[in-house]
């Protein structure tokens, strides 16, 4: 049995995973002719400052990490903006990425927009009947919609479905030596793969948001007949009457920033993968997740500058 | 020409050449060859630019390529054509647009281009695989797929990293055999790397051994096996007993 006051037994193994100059400094104070008018540290001390050593530099190694991964962003970004004036891309590209994006996202953002129209409907359903208000049912879907509803989903579903996708794509080419293969053929990978994907993906969600508001309004429409008995004219009387097209473009703007903003953190990580299919797949984690903490982010700023 | 002197280059705290220094002359066939692991596929990648150097110069044709930001590296990639080790086929694009692509994107008529990448194909022995995607392909066709592309434009400088690796003996003659008919035709200086001493031996004129971060020998392939360095002569010859 270890004599009581023998930390290096009690800490056990929290001793080992401690840098060397701490265990000196533990059996310094601890053995035979140390500082006797200090008190031995205990367990429950010594837990007490390894925790809160490593909880901050957890803190300090998560604010480093998230910092360089902005900075990252941000060259990147810039290196996009200094490509596009004068604009200067590949075309074909450009167009085989915007059928890529757009045209193939178009029935889910349909079918979502479609059903999230009919659920706003049901959820303001029970106020409508309570206050008789079914002559606000139109400027509340469209006032949702437009403003919020519309982009902010359907800017998450584009992360989730494009955006994990070109982060894959592009992660895929860059642990298998493509990029390095266009650059040794004198090609800009910025300007050949890049650029066209940053501009099809802000032109893609911005349509997309288009579509979107209009199925969501045609839902909305057809669910508040249906489900509240409100009369198509009344619920289209109620939108036009109460919204303005900037309730509508305030929709666009926040798409296009969103759409920028996807596009610039699903490339980011997919041309900075590192250590093959594994980095791939959390290239790919990493920049769903980033472009949806953005997208939340830019949503407020937008909302708050916007009004 | 291409000239190396004091590169060093190494990955975080591992260091991997350690003061490479070596000469290509123009329109020579030159070889690298070492252990697994030695940084030959890294020195291929320095003399394009495609990695920066730690320290070190590299002159291709009297430039410094070390100090050369990206759009200054373009017109020296330009006149390289480069082979990778995993060939780097994009693989969105078939066959014959990878071929075609290094034509393309230098403006050549579109008739041209297909005439030069079907006769290109043809020769690395992939006639009929012009519509199939690199997805289709074995290791050896995408090789070979490697090749064409390299080599389509007729460049300067061609750099082969493993150009034979995977195919079958009869494969990698008839390999050689196009690699060199090629260099003799263009006059192209050529770097290649390959495990295949043997075949590198007779493709080359000079051979270059890299050994712990550092070139152990240079100099005439047909004298590589009689080397008075004890570890070339004991990798050339592949046998167990020595310093390695």
């Amino acid at each position: 049995m270890a004599p009581v006051g023998d930390t290096s037994v009690a800490v056990g193994g929290v001793l080992s995973r401690l840098p060397l100059g701490s265990l000196a400094m533990v059996e310094k104070k601890a053995g035979p002719g140390g500082d006797e008018r200090r008190p031995t540290p205990t367990f429950a001390y010594y837990r007490r400052g390894v925790l809160g050593e490593r909880y901050l530099s957890s803190v300090g190694a998560s604010a480093v990490a998230i910092a360089r991964e902005a900075g990252g962003i941000t060259i990147l970004a810039g290196k996009v903006l200094r490509s596009l004036f004068p604009p200067s891309m590949d075309w074909r590209e450009l167009v085989r990425n915007l059928h890529k994006m757009a045209n193939r996202s178009v029935p889910i953002v349909v079918l979502t927009a479609f059903f999230t129209g009919g659920i706003m409907v049901i959820q303001s359903g029970i106020f409508v009947k309570r206050f008789n208000a079914a002559g606000l049912v139109g400027w509340a879907s469209g006032y949702a919609v437009f403003r919020e509803i519309g982009p902010i989903l359907i800017a998450l579903m584009f992360s989730g479905r494009v955006g994990a996708n070109n982060t894959a794509e592009l992660g895929t080419m860059t642990v298998t030596e493509q990029l390095d293969g266009l650059r040794a053929l004198a090609i800009d990978p910025i300007r050949y793969l890049i650029v066209p994907r940053v501009v099809a993906m802000m032109v893609s969600l911005f349509a997309l948001v288009v579509i979107g508001d209009l199925i969501a309004l045609g839902g909305g429409l057809l669910f508040s007949k249906l489900i509240l008995g409100v009369e198509y004219s009344t619920f289209y009387y109620s939108l036009v009457d109460n919204l303005t097209p900037g309730d509508f473009l305030h929709g666009l703007i926040k798409a296009a920033v969103f759409g920028i903003s996807i596009a610039l953190t699903s490339c980011y990580f997919g041309v900075s993968v590192r250590g093959g299919a594994v980095g791939v797949g959390r290239a790919v984690n990493a920049a769903v997740v980033a472009a949806a903490v953005s997208i939340m982010l830019l949503d407020f700023f937008l909302t708050y500058l916007l009004g | 020409m291409i000239e190396v002197a004091g590169v060093h280059k190494g990955f975080g705290h591992q260091p991997l050449l350690r003061g490479v220094d070596l000469q290509v002359p123009a329109g020579r066939r030159y070889g690298i060859i070492g252990p697994a692991a030695s940084g030959k596929s890294v020195l291929l990648k320095l003399f394009c630019g495609l990695l920066p150097v730690d320290s070190g110069e590299i002159y291709i044709d009297g430039t410094d390529i070390t100090r050369l930001r990206e759009d200054g590296l373009m017109p020296i990639r330009n006149r390289i054509g480069m082979l990778f080790q995993n060939y780097a086929l994009f693989d969105f694009m078939s066959v014959i647009d990878n071929v075609s692509f290094p034509l393309v994107r230098r403006g050549v008529e579109h008739d041209e281009v297909v005439e030069r990448a079907v006769a290109r194909l043809k020769a690395v022995g992939l006639a009929g695989s012009e519509h199939k995607m690199p997805s289709e392909l074995s290791g050896g066709m995408k090789k070979r797929v490697g090749i064409a592309r390299a080599t389509i434009a007729k460049p300067e400088i061609v750099i082969y990293d493993e150009p034979t690796a995977g195919l079958d003996p009869v494969t990698t003659s008839k390999i050689y055999d196009l690699l060199l008919a090629d260099q003799a035709e263009t006059g192209a200086t050529v770097v290649a790397v390959s495990s295949d001493v043997t075949a590198l031996m007779r493709f080359t004129d000079t051979v270059a051994m890299l050994h712990e971060g550092r070139i152990r020998y240079q100099g005439p392939a047909a004298t590589l096996r009689d080397a008075d360095d004890a570890v070339v002569r004991q990798f050339v010859r592949g046998d167990m007993s020595g310093p390695l």
